[in-house]
């Protein structure tokens, strides 16, 4: 039961506010004045079409940046907590793909975005992915995802051949 | 209600069968499938023979049904009067076809709101291994930890009840069994760090009656002073003094298999899965009683006797295959026999009265032990394949962690040919672990173990054996691990179906092929026999790859744009003979 020495508890200590805490949504108009009846709700005016895309992604909040983007040291101490977190028992070797989807082949579920990556991560997301965030805190999250996006892209996956079989 | 005096028949049936020193134990009485392995002594053994060596070249598809879901379609529907019922993976659908009408309709479905994040906690792929038919209800359990009882007629909720927690990793995959008034329910999780359990609930509520552990105190485990005879140790607090210090809290035997019966001695049996976490070295001792066979009461639970088949389980041997009861005679003996194909490799006959071992041979290529000692009832170890984080990489361990056999690919037994049938694999592993700590909810394994074929040129096998000497009496190989459940009937044919997708049918005595077809998916799941209300008999089975395949050969998903995986080597050209698949199939003459 010994700790990982990349698991360190420092990390937990940085604050970081999630961004979707950051959007303060105006949900009351009230004056004083207390409605007798459902109030009729106007369709807004659409002030970006992005918003409203099929499928995409909630709105953008304030920018989040990683903050070790491209760092080889960052990238490799990841690839250690990604075992010691236990990442690796869903996602395989090299984030290779088990359980959980492929990390490693450039395509992502949840948007391509460094974060996006740390949302998932930090958040956890709906199909069983556990949220890390209470217990890496943002800096450890960003070194996972230092280490996802460090992974080569795989060379040939998208067409498979079978012919020589 | 039929069905309900269909099972008190059986019953009835086992008692007489017994008495009369026949075997097998509980053979179904008519020609309904209302329990997971067909009947209370799991032999997947239908006494119908209109379909024999002579006319099964003539076997065809006569109905097909996509179920709608992708994913391991394991375990079996059950056929209850004209109906038959099909429990699919996650999300849990259950199908009830009208057997009476041209083209199966659906009399209904039913479509329980289960979990999304139970996906995440299940070890390997979201299967489902069956439902069971009792007192007018279907009974079946939900990936997310409920077990539900839905009115057979009509499809309506009876009751639902939580019996596991997935945030503590619990997930629920095994196939219930009913008994009496008790159902009788377990939880996946041997790679999530649970106490493994298995509970008696109330048929008519759901209401929980009891819990016992498969691990930890005498207490928690139901054994009750003077009542628990495990055959080869004695004292108090085996399942905690063999445990380093307080490991056992996080060390894994889950039930995620079948459950059998013997009504004369009152005896429900099943198999637990691996301790946790993988690191052996992490907890010290036998680690009792993960991978072994325990001997319970069904009305209370109370724990009658137990038998480890693979002590200080270093190898991720889970012991949940299928417990097959026989009357066999064995030395000129007759004897009340209990039947196990384990993931390690070694095939066991046990007296089901005392757990104690009678044969103990291999079905297939192993390394990790040399024999069983009978005196003993131990594993003869193999030093070198003992692993652990102080042990690296240790090469060359068979079979591999996927086991000898899957405990997914339930056996059967014909009283006819005397003979066991099951698919076997032959493959091994190298093996690394390192330390790992327990949190909550992720999982508690920290294992690399890449595979390796095992000798021969070929990667799995269904095999009929001799259980009273412990041999293969013939082999049909196989060139990918073999997945699916036996069926063996009294027309003395064999089925299974196979990894690349084709349902076979061979002659129960000499393994010859003797009709084959191409089912659009692998087959993980086990066939059954059925007399429809046309009176002509038939052969049901599911395709639909998945189970530990679903994580192994990811190259057989296609389903995620986001997701794409590189073959395994192991059995890289797979993906080229199958992709994933969701369908039920009838076949009949």
């Amino acid at each position: 039961m010994r700790p990982h020495p990349t698991q360190s508890r420092r990390a937990s200590t940085a604050r970081w506010a999630p961004p979707t805490l950051l959007l303060v949504l105006a949900v009351s108009g009230s004056r004083g004045a207390t409605p007798t009846h459902a109030p009729v709700i106007a369709a807004p005016g659409v002030a970006n079409p992005a918003h409203i895309a099929a499928g995409g992604l909630p709105p953008p909040g304030p920018v989040v940046r990683n903050p070790y983007r491209g760092d080889a040291a960052v990238a490799r101490a990841g690839a250690k907590l990604f075992v010691s977190m236990h990442c690796s028992d869903c996602h395989a070797d090299a984030a290779a793909g088990a359980v959980g989807p492929n990390l490693g082949d450039g395509r992502w579920r949840y948007g391509a975005s460094d974060a996006a990556v740390f949302r998932s991560i930090y958040f956890g997301r709906p199909r069983g992915m556990p949220a890390f965030g209470g217990m890496l805190g943002a800096q450890g999250v960003w070194v996972l995802v230092t280490y996802l996006r460090s992974l080569p892209p795989p060379s040939d996956l998208p067409t498979e051949r079978f012919t020589r079989h | 209600m039929a069905g309900f005096l269909a099972i008190a028949a059986i019953a009835s049936a086992t008692i007489a069968s017994a008495a009369a020193g026949s075997a097998p134990v509980g053979a179904p009485a008519d020609g309904e499938w209302p329990m997971p392995a067909g009947d209370y002594a799991a032999t997947r053994y239908s006494p119908l023979d209109q379909i024999d060596p002579a006319n099964a070249p003539r076997l065809h598809p006569v109905w097909s049904f996509s179920t709608g879901v992708l994913g391991g379609h394991e375990g079996q529907p059950l056929v209850v009067g004209d109906t038959m019922f099909v429990v699919t993976p996650w999300p849990n659908v259950l199908y009830a076809f009208d057997l009476s009408r041209a083209g199966y309709p659906l009399k209904w479905k039913y479509r329980p709101n289960v979990s999304r994040a139970a996906i995440g906690a299940a070890c390997c792929d979201v299967v489902n291994r069956g439902a069971v038919y009792a007192d007018g209800k279907i009974i079946y359990n939900l990936l997310d930890g409920h077990t539900v009882a839905v009115d057979a007629a009509t499809g309506h909720l009876v009751w639902e009840t939580k019996i596991a927690s997935v945030a503590d990793g619990e997930t629920v995959t095994m196939a219930p069994l009913v008994i009496g008034n008790r159902v009788i329910v377990g939880a996946s999780g041997g790679e999530f760090g649970i106490y493994g359990w298995i509970k008696g609930l109330d048929l008519a509520t759901g209401r929980v009656v009891w819990t016992g552990h498969n691990l930890g105190p005498d207490a928690g485990m139901l054994i009750r002073a003077g009542e628990f005879h495990p055959p080869y140790v004695s004292g108090t607090q085996l399942g905690l003094r063999s445990w380093a210090g307080d490991s056992w809290k996080h060390g894994g035997a889950p039930v995620w298999g079948w459950i059998s019966y013997d009504p004369k001695r009152d005896l429900l049996y099943y198999g637990t899965g691996n301790a946790g976490p993988y690191d052996a070295e992490q907890r010290a001792g036998d680690n009792r009683w993960s991978s072994s066979v325990l001997a319970r009461r069904p009305e209370d639970g109370t724990l009658v006797w137990a038998y480890q088949f693979t002590p200080h389980d270093s190898w991720d041997y889970d012991a949940t295959g299928a417990m097959i009861l026989a009357n066999l005679t064995i030395g000129g003996k007759r004897v009340p026999a209990l039947v196990h194909f384990d993931k390690n490799g070694f095939a066991y006959t046990l007296d089901r009265s005392t757990g104690r071992v009678l044969v103990a041979k291999p079905f297939t290529h192993l390394t990790w032990a040399k024999s069983i000692d009978l005196a003993t009832g131990r594993p003869v170890m193999n030093p070198a394949m003992q692993t652990g984080d102080t042990k690296g990489d240790v090469k060359g361990i068979c079979p591999s962690l996927e086991g000898g056999v899957s405990p997914a690919s339930p056996g059967a037994y014909s009283p006819r040919t005397h003979l066991f049938y099951t698919s076997t694999n032959n493959f091994c592993m190298d093996y690394t672990v390192h330390r790992i700590a327990y949190i909550k909810g992720t999982p508690y394994m920290g294992v690399s173990s890449p595979y390796t074929p095992g000798p021969g040129g070929y990667l799995g096998a269904f095999i009929a054996w001799d259980a009273t000497t412990g041999r293969v009496v013939w082999k049909d190989e196989e060139p990918y691990p073999s997945w699916s459940g036996a069926l063996v009937t009294a027309g003395n044919v064999a089925f299974y179906g196979t990894l690349d997708g084709w349902f076979k049918a061979v002659d129960a005595r000499t393994g010859k092929l003797l009709y084959r077809f191409k089912v659009g998916s692998g087959v993980v799941g086990a066939p059954i026999a059925f007399r429809g209300p046309d009176g002509r008999q038939y052969v049901a089975i599911y395709a639909g790859i998945g189970g530990d395949w679903a994580l192994l050969a990811g190259d057989t998903l296609s389903a995620d744009p986001t997701d794409l995986r590189a073959p395994n080597p192991l059995v890289n050209n797979l993906a080229s003979r199958t992709s994933q698949g969701g369908m039920v199939w009838i076949f009949g003459l």
